[in-house]
């Protein structure tokens, strides 16, 4: 890693000032330190915020959740309180990386993270995303990469956390300047939708403070994930689904993909067509058929449409089971 | 054969000698040696896949703090032939001081045009990846008369197209070296699979005499064929640390060892498999062709740097026409890998044989029973399938209600193994304590303690009283841990010490067997100094020839394509079982190692770039805890054949029985090696394909078409790599 | 051992030679920030001076790093780079924690923080301040734990790379679960690789040290 110098922010006031010096903020550090031992990222300055006030603790207000940026991976899957109440967020954060990853790694630096595209990682290839000319997956290895796209960039969204959220229609907030700003999640990842060398809305010195998840009385949620490995392994596809189940019926249903777009995928009229329907496997089916009618497979990944609807028909049932 | 019958530890089961060492992270490998003014060493490596270096200039190199010595790892201009080629090395005094010296390497280069596709380096328009020689070389074609006859005659004809990935080896303990010069005398800490190989060629590449080169490697972390040489980069690191007067320690990064040390081979094979109404072979012809890198032959110490691969393999057949190639690309040299070209020979050869049993309505082990000619696999074939189940699961292809489909399937290995030519010191100290001394390798395969349960046993002591140590050129000489011809080669030499040890200590004490209850008595009289004997492998304890069959039950998820292994059955022989715990260990070793070959692991390359795409563990995949499934072990003990290793054996038919028992759930097979979710969905034609896979395919059809063109026979047979 | 401000670090509890003054009282006297070191769970002056005056910036050059290894704590200087694993290996001499590929990918460089398995390759060695360190060489002062001796006796180890990480998390484990299912235990060890394949033999020494009574 280049050399830089280390700050550990008290305020979020503090931090965003102290990260303008060409800094880059540290939660966990594991996406960081993964892109800085890589040379993709070089801040001459880092600054931990893990110290930060009031950004360690998960609360519960009338259901109303209330998710601090520091919480670890491990303590959400963990969670006992939260478990019943927010399945599939609880089911997402275990199912990220290895215990030591979910050890250090917090919800705020999983949001945040950046592209996992080989050719994104690499150290000598100077993709679209960094900058370069050329998105190499468009004509190359492309079978981890996006089924949707706005722009040259075909690199999909890696935070699986990011999809169970969307699927609570959780918000964001976010300390911009001398404000804190909420964003839902299609707003936290809309920027990578059209800008390729985004990975998300998040300007440098944007820093989230915490998540919330509103409160969704009878609410269920439910998450599963193909991967090639067992575990370990970053997902093929993802999917998460929440709903309230009224008489075996779906109400204020949310179907969401990940791992196939750079933005958490869903669309409006695949969670309607589910509006107080049961699930069974024609209306799962209808389901998927609206949220991939738009799936354009570059390359090696066209595999991904077929897991795709596998896995909405199996989370839609583990919703409801 | 003489060993003994009744027995204390032999041929049973003690624990690693070394187990509690390397448990309290006591062990101390290449990595954890540290020595007086000790240097940092790393190489600055090539980022184009071909380029001619007119010159690398690392005045700015040494010019940074802390750095001791630069050096390129060339004289004058040179050319590079694939992303990672070492161009120079540096030395400082701490490893941060290196790192951020390698960014002031200057390089004049012209980037030349490179490959990295296999298919495209054999269209006959392709740029050669080295100038001298073209794309597709290192070819052999054999044939016996009347090919086309026997199939002609054929009751049932079979085709098939394999491929299988280049695979990397992946030790958990990268390369690395630790050298140290005093006056002309070099010692090197080096973790290698031969001390004694790594001796010589230190010797040669710095021009050194032997007698001044001493080679210590006590613990290593995994080999598995890549670690015969010290490679460029144990060179390098001696270079470096005669230029700075100082020791170096270079040790490599996970990301060097997916570029510059070695590869299995890759295969594409085509295959015609005949047979008569019975299910006996008639006829079998293969075109295959694969890649070693940018070169063939050289650079492999020990084993393949050829993509060829014996075949037919196993099964003996009347009528046989093979012709193979190898074909270049700019990417690094291959090297042996656990059983060199046997895991690849077996997948093209247990898939076509599957796929005649289903074309003839035979189960495919009845297919087997009826064709191979090892009466041990026989005997192994039956022993397994009665604790498998065989009859009772068997099913025909695609049989399984439901998307969760479940099959089972089969293999045999045969390996050489076998060993002979080490020398072994033992040593009787006055108390009774004994040490034995081999300049053999202990890379995790439990030699060590080989050594100890033959020593223990032979001389009637407790394992207690056995001190070992190995991995010394000091020691006497042993070869290289690789060819599973270790234990083979060293439990002879051990058994010879002893005999010959009881033979003087009986001479000297006066007491006809100094053993058992006499032991300390007969030690006593030694005096002051131990007793030192050498001892030699002679013939009469070891013999070679392997087999092994295993047995694999999978489920396929045909909605994701995922596959989960439910079990893996291994009836393995390897002659006179030593110790049954570590040889056991082995081949969960194997078999492991031959499920990351089934479905996960892949070197993947960069067309456009040239670069390894996957230069870490992170999408270059081995199978994880969770991935691990039963693996039952039916170890059979053969005293009567003598020792013969397992090493390798165990891990040449695991995936070829996981293709199978796939092929057996799905109806259909995945020709190609990993079997990756995407692929089973690819058969199952749940997948258009990709436009890239027609042109793929033709482009296929026309390499096969090259190899094919090979006249036969070729003049004299080239025997295999 | 000095500080930069030219305080003097403290030594271990037991030491008598530690100062008799509280430690909170020498730091309103230096005229800090009257910021709670408990709180914010700094263990040494050193660290409790770097937590009253929380925002200075630290590095690029070298600087002062404490860190509580296996119950020893040392001062260390390291630059802002180095992980944690670096700390342990190149400055603290151990030889447990091993390199195998620098990434958070394979395990071999487990320790416990806080008696959590982390990776240690990464994680910043400034990271680490403030929270107990264990490695491997901590666990057996007096000899083997009953996992060590599962793991020899079980032959759940080859080339024995891997070894001291598997060691490190099915140790935290055993902590916290005492009685685990299998697959407690491979979900424990989910973060580690070994090339050699000794999981199943691994596993095995788990479950059959969990029924141990312990030493």
């Amino acid at each position: 890693m280049k050399p830089f110098t280390y700050v550990t922010a008290r305020s979020p006031a503090s931090a965003l000032e102290l990260v303008r010096e060409q800094g880059r903020f540290l939660a966990g550090g594991i996406d960081l330190l993964g892109e800085m031992k890589e040379s993709i990222a070089t801040p001459a300055r880092l600054v931990n915020i893990k110290a930060l006030p009031d950004t360690m603790a998960v609360t519960n207000a009338n259901g109303r959740w209330r998710i601090g940026t520091n919480v670890t991976l491990a303590t959400l899957a963990a969670h006992a309180g939260m478990k019943p109440a927010l399945t599939g967020l609880v089911e997402a954060a275990a199912d990220v990386g290895s215990p030591q990853i979910r050890h250090v790694a917090t919800i705020g630096g999983n949001l945040a993270q950046h592209s996992r595209c080989w050719y994104y990682r690499h150290r000598d290839v100077n993709c679209r995303k960094k900058g370069g000319r050329l998105c190499y997956a468009r004509e190359g290895e492309s079978k981890f990469h996006s089924l949707f796209t706005g722009c040259t960039c075909l690199s999909p969204l890696g935070s699986n956390i990011a999809i169970a959220l969307a699927a609570l229609d959780a918000r964001v907030f976010v300390q911009r300047g001398r404000k804190v700003e909420s964003m839902t999640m299609a707003e936290l990842y809309a920027t990578a939708w059209r800008t390729p060398t985004a990975h998300h809305s998040l300007r440098d010195d944007d820093l989230i403070l915490r998540i919330e998840v509103p409160a969704a009385p009878q609410g269920r949620s439910a998450y599963l994930q193909v991967a090639e490995r067992s575990d370990f392994d970053w997902a093929l596809v993802s999917c998460a689904a929440s709903a309230r189940v009224v008489d075996g019926k779906l109400q204020n249903a949310r179907i969401v993909l990940g791992a196939v777009a750079p933005i958490p995928w869903q669309a409006d009229a695949a969670n309607a067509a589910l509006e107080g329907k049961p699930v069974t496997t024609a209306t799962a089916e209808q389901a998927a058929d609206l949220l991939l009618q738009e799936a354009r497979p570059f390359g090696d990944n066209a595999y991904k449409i077929p897991i795709a609807r596998a896995l909405v028909r199996r989370t839609l049932m583990k919703l409801v089971a | 054969m003489p060993w003994p019958q009744t027995t204390k530890y032999f041929g049973r089961s003690s624990p690693r000698l070394e187990g509690p060492a390397k448990a309290a992270g006591r062990a101390r490998y290449t990595a954890d040696v540290e020595l007086p003014g000790m240097l940092y060493g790393a190489i600055i490596r090539s980022t184009w896949p071909a380029a001619h270096i007119r010159a690398v200039r690392l005045d700015q190199v040494r010019a940074a703090p802390g750095i001791r010595a630069a050096i390129t790892a060339q004289d004058g201009a040179f050319d590079v032939h694939f992303y990672g080629a070492e161009l120079a090395a540096v030395a400082g005094i701490s490893r941060q001081a290196v790192l951020d010296a390698l960014t002031l390497v200057e390089i004049d280069a012209e980037p030349r045009p490179f490959l990295v596709d296999e298919l495209e380096a054999l269209r006959a328009e392709a740029p050669r990846v080295v100038p001298a020689r073209a794309n597709l070389t290192d070819g052999k074609a054999q044939a016996t008369a009347d090919v086309d006859a026997a199939f002609a005659a054929s009751a049932a004809v079979v085709e098939g197209t394999f491929e299988t990935q280049v695979e990397l080896h992946h030790p958990l303990e990268p390369h690395g070296h630790a050298a140290s010069w005093e006056g002309d005398e070099l010692t090197t800490w080096s973790s290698t699979q031969a001390v004694f190989g790594c001796r010589s060629a230190f010797a040669q590449a710095l021009q050194v005499p032997q007698n001044k080169v001493r080679v210590i490697c006590e613990h290593m972390g995994g080999g598995f064929g890549a670690k015969f040489n010290p490679g460029v980069e144990g060179i390098l690191c001696a270079r470096l640390a005669r230029v700075a007067g100082a020791p170096v320690k270079l040790i490599l990064t996970r990301f060097e060892q997916a570029l510059a040390v070695g590869n299995r081979p890759s295969s594409h094979q085509q295959i015609k498999l005949g047979a008569d109404a019975t299910g006996r072979l008639t006829a079998f012809q293969l075109e295959s062709f694969g890649t070693s890198g940018y070169d063939v032959g050289a650079n492999t110490g020990g084993g393949s740097g050829s993509a060829r691969f014996p075949a037919p393999y196993i099964y003996k057949v009347p009528a046989t026409r093979v012709k193979q190639g190898t074909v270049a690309i700019n990417a690094g040299l291959s090297c042996a890998m656990r059983a060199p070209g046997h895991p690849v020979a077996s997948f093209g050869m247990e898939a076509i044989l599957d796929d005649l049993a289903v074309k003839l309505g035979r189960d495919p082990l009845e297919l087997r029973l009826l064709n191979d000619p090892s009466e041990i696999r026989q005997r192994e074939y039956r022993l397994g399938a009665e604790k498998f189940g065989w009859k009772q699961k068997y099913r025909k292809p695609g049989s399984s209600a439901g998307p969760i489909k479940s099959g089972i399937g089969c293999a045999g290995a045969a390996w050489m193994s076998g060993g002979r030519g080490t020398q072994a010191e033992l040593e009787i100290n006055p108390d009774g304590t004994v040490a034995v001394r081999v300049g053999t390798q202990d890379l995790g395969t439990g030699s060590r303690t080989v050594i100890q349960v033959v020593a223990a046993e032979m001389l009637g002591l407790d394992l207690a009283a056995v001190a070992v140590g190995v991995g010394d050129t000091r020691f006497p000489p042993s070869g290289a841990s690789g060819g599973s011809a270790t234990t083979a080669s060293v439990a002879p030499a051990i058994y010879d010490a002893c005999e010959k040890a009881l033979a003087e200590l009986a001479k000297s004490s006066a007491i006809a067997d100094p053993r058992g209850a006499h032991w300390l008595k007969a030690c006593k009289t030694l005096g002051s100094a131990p007793l030192r004997v050498r001892g030699v492998w002679r013939e009469g304890l070891s013999t070679g020839g392997a087999g092994g069959v295993q047995f694999a039950e999978v489920e396929v998820d045909t909605e994701t394509g995922f596959v989960t292994i439910r079990k893996i059955l291994v009836v393995q022989d390897c002659g006179a079982v030593v110790n049954r715990l570590t040889c056991e260990s082995q081949i969960n070793g194997g078999v492991i190692m031959g499920i990351g070959y089934a479905l996960y692991e892949e070197r993947v390359m960069d067309r456009a770039t040239g670069v390894v795409l996957n230069p870490n563990l992170e999408t270059y995949k081995l199978p994880g805890a969770a991935d691990i499934p039963e693996i039952d072990i039916v170890l059979l003990d053969m005293p009567e054949r003598g020792v013969i290793g397992v090493g390798e054996p165990c891990t040449i038919p695991t995936a070829s029985a996981i293709a199978n028992a796939v092929a057996n759930a799905l109806g259909v097979r995945v020709p190609r090696l990993p079997i990756t979710p995407d692929r089973v969905l690819a058969a199952l034609g749940r997948v258009p394909p990709p436009s890239r896979q027609a042109r793929a395919r033709a482009a296929l059809k026309s390499a096969f078409a090259r190899i094919a063109q090979m006249p036969e026979p070729i003049g004299p047979e080239e025997s295999p790599a | 051992m000095r500080s930069k401000s030219g305080a003097a670090a403290s030594r271990p509890p037991e030491d008598p030679a530690a100062p008799s003054v509280s430690r909170r009282a020498f730091l309103r006297g230096l005229g800090t920030t009257a910021v709670s070191a408990a709180a914010l769970g700094a263990q040494s002056v050193a660290g409790e001076l770097a937590a009253a005056n929380p925002e200075a910036l630290r590095g690029p050059q070298a600087t002062a790093v404490m860190l509580s290894i296996n119950g020893v704590r040392r001062t260390f200087s390291l630059e802002p780079r180095a992980t944690l694993l670096d700390a342990l290996r190149l400055h603290a001499g151990l030889t447990g924690p091993k390199e195998a590929c620098d990434r958070g990918t394979c395990g071999a460089c487990t320790v416990l923080l806080a008696g959590m398995p982390v990776y240690a390759c990464m994680m910043l060695a400034i990271d680490a301040e403030g929270r107990e360190v264990t490695t491997v060489e901590g666990l057996s002062r007096d000899g083997p734990t009953p996992l060590q001796k599962a793991i020899v006796a079980a032959d759940g180890l080859q080339c024995g790379y891997c070894t001291p990480g598997f060691v490190m998390s099915l140790t935290a484990l055993a902590q916290t679960q005492p009685h685990p299912t299998g697959a407690e235990v491979r979900k424990a060890c989910s973060g580690h690789l070994c090339r050699c394949g000794s999981y199943p033999r691994v596993f095995a020494a788990a479950l059959a040290a969990s029924k141990t009574p312990s030493a």
